[in-house]
């Protein structure tokens, strides 16, 4: 009995580390079935996000291409945000969701170069990491 | 209000029982943060990772067809005559990073024979910079379906998009932290030297703003390939390369739109990096 309350505790409680494989295991299957769909992978990169800490990446997007960020965090997310910066500072896009496995969309009306932010907006209670994993996919 | 009093009035006055314990109330949850993180551009630069900044070989061949230009970059690939056997660090990795172009803009049109010496080209630099077991027995599976073939071309490119864009830039190569980079300015220098050539023989120079103006991506490779201060004299291939990426680089952060003659510059200062692998 204790054993079973044990396990049980175990399932439900949320991981103790961030699980960047489990982020990326995630993403390779939306960006390996987006091929169908004409969209190709550029990047894929994961990390390890504290709450409320963001981990940007510089990119080059060329004009006309069409551009998707798509990103996986792991069980210890609620709320992962991806933004799109311009060197200036700006946000030009953001993810309006509350979830776990935001994107955005992106053509960029002239070649050149942006930040993507990933943001743990919200983990789920009683964690404060978690793993993220983020593609940048173009068609 | 008055309800509150005449309640708080009732309950002092009709009990003589000790007051109830007040309900407990629940904590509050905790907020999520805002919505836009706190974040500035000197800390967006300073902070950055460049592991997402090169565009791939392909992706560029679709800005190519996107600024209206149909030229296939595959059919303008020269018959290289690399020395494969140059084992040094900074010319196998940036040899190496032209033939992954290679083999990812013909993966779909090549002839079998051709592509499979095209990969073990990619797989012999592979070996020389220390890219380890799992790459050369991926390699190895790779030919072995190419020459049965039980492998779509299709499958095939999804399958080297990975090892360019995914693996390869986790690969550690003995910790040397440049192979990665330079791996990468190979296939960029091949794609713009493609890229110029294609556009300097089209009716739209204009396509060269969209295509060849990318300042940050040279200076990224500029950052690796500098060779001031080094306490030894750098490889031709590396003191030819640094020279050409500040000659892109001038090319690319130009005002004015792009003419011939820097067409010609991209393509002559590309061509010199290339005759020396």
């Amino acid at each position: 009995m204790l054993t079973t309350a044990f396990l049980a505790s175990l399932l439900s409680s949320p991981p103790a580390i961030a699980d960047e494989a489990e982020a990326s295991s995630c993403l390779r299957t939306k960006v390996w079935d987006g091929y169908s769909d004409g969209w190709a992978i550029r990047t894929m990169t994961s990390t390890e996000l504290t709450s409320g800490k963001t981990r940007s990446y510089l990119v080059s997007l060329y004009a006309d291409n069409e551009y998707r960020i798509a990103t996986c965090g792991d069980a210890s997310v609620k709320n992962l945000d991806v933004l799109l910066y311009d060197t200036k500072g700006n946000i030009v896009m953001r993810d309006e969701t509350t979830d776990r496995e935001p994107f955005i969309e992106f053509k960029p009306p002239a070649t050149g170069t942006y930040y993507v932010v990933l943001y743990l907006r919200e983990p789920v209670e009683g964690a404060d990491k978690a793993g993220a994993a983020m593609a940048v996919v173009y068609r | 209000m008055f309800m509150l009093s005449l309640l708080s009035l009732l309950m002092g006055g009709c009990s003589t029982e000790a007051p109830p314990e007040p309900a407990p109330t629940e904590a509050p949850a905790e907020q999520a943060h805002p919505e836009t993180p706190e974040l500035d551009v000197a800390q967006l630069e300073a902070d950055s990772e460049e592991v997402a900044l090169v565009p791939s070989p392909v992706e560029t061949q679709k800005a190519l067809e996107a600024a209206g230009i149909d030229t296939k970059l595959s059919d303008l690939i020269p018959k290289h005559k690399f020395d494969l056997d140059a084992d040094s660090l900074d010319h196998a990795a940036v040899r190496t990073g032209v033939l992954l172009a290679d083999v990812l803009l013909t993966v779909k049109s090549a002839k079998t024979p051709v592509l499979i010496k095209r990969i073990d080209a990619v797989q012999k630099g592979m070996d020389q910079l220390n890219g380890g077991k799992d790459i050369r027995l991926t390699l190895d599976d790779i030919k072995e379906r190419l020459q049965a073939d039980a492998v779509t071309r299709d499958d095939l490119l999804k399958e080297f998009d990975e090892l360019s864009g995914v693996v390869i830039p986790e690969l550690e190569f003995n910790g040397q932290e440049r192979v990665v980079p330079l791996i990468e300015a190979g296939s960029w220098l091949e794609g713009a030297n493609l890229v110029a050539r294609a556009v300097k023989d089209s009716d739209n120079k204009k396509a060269a703003e969209t295509l060849l103006k990318a300042p940050t991506v040279v200076d990224y490779f500029i950052e690796y390939v500098k060779t001031d201060g080094a306490d030894k004299a750098p490889e031709a291939v590396t003191k030819k390369l640094e020279e050409s990426l500040l000659e892109l680089k001038a090319v690319a952060s130009k005002t004015e739109p792009l003419d011939d003659a820097d067409l010609e510059k991209v393509e002559q200062v590309t061509n010199a990096v290339l005759a020396l692998l």
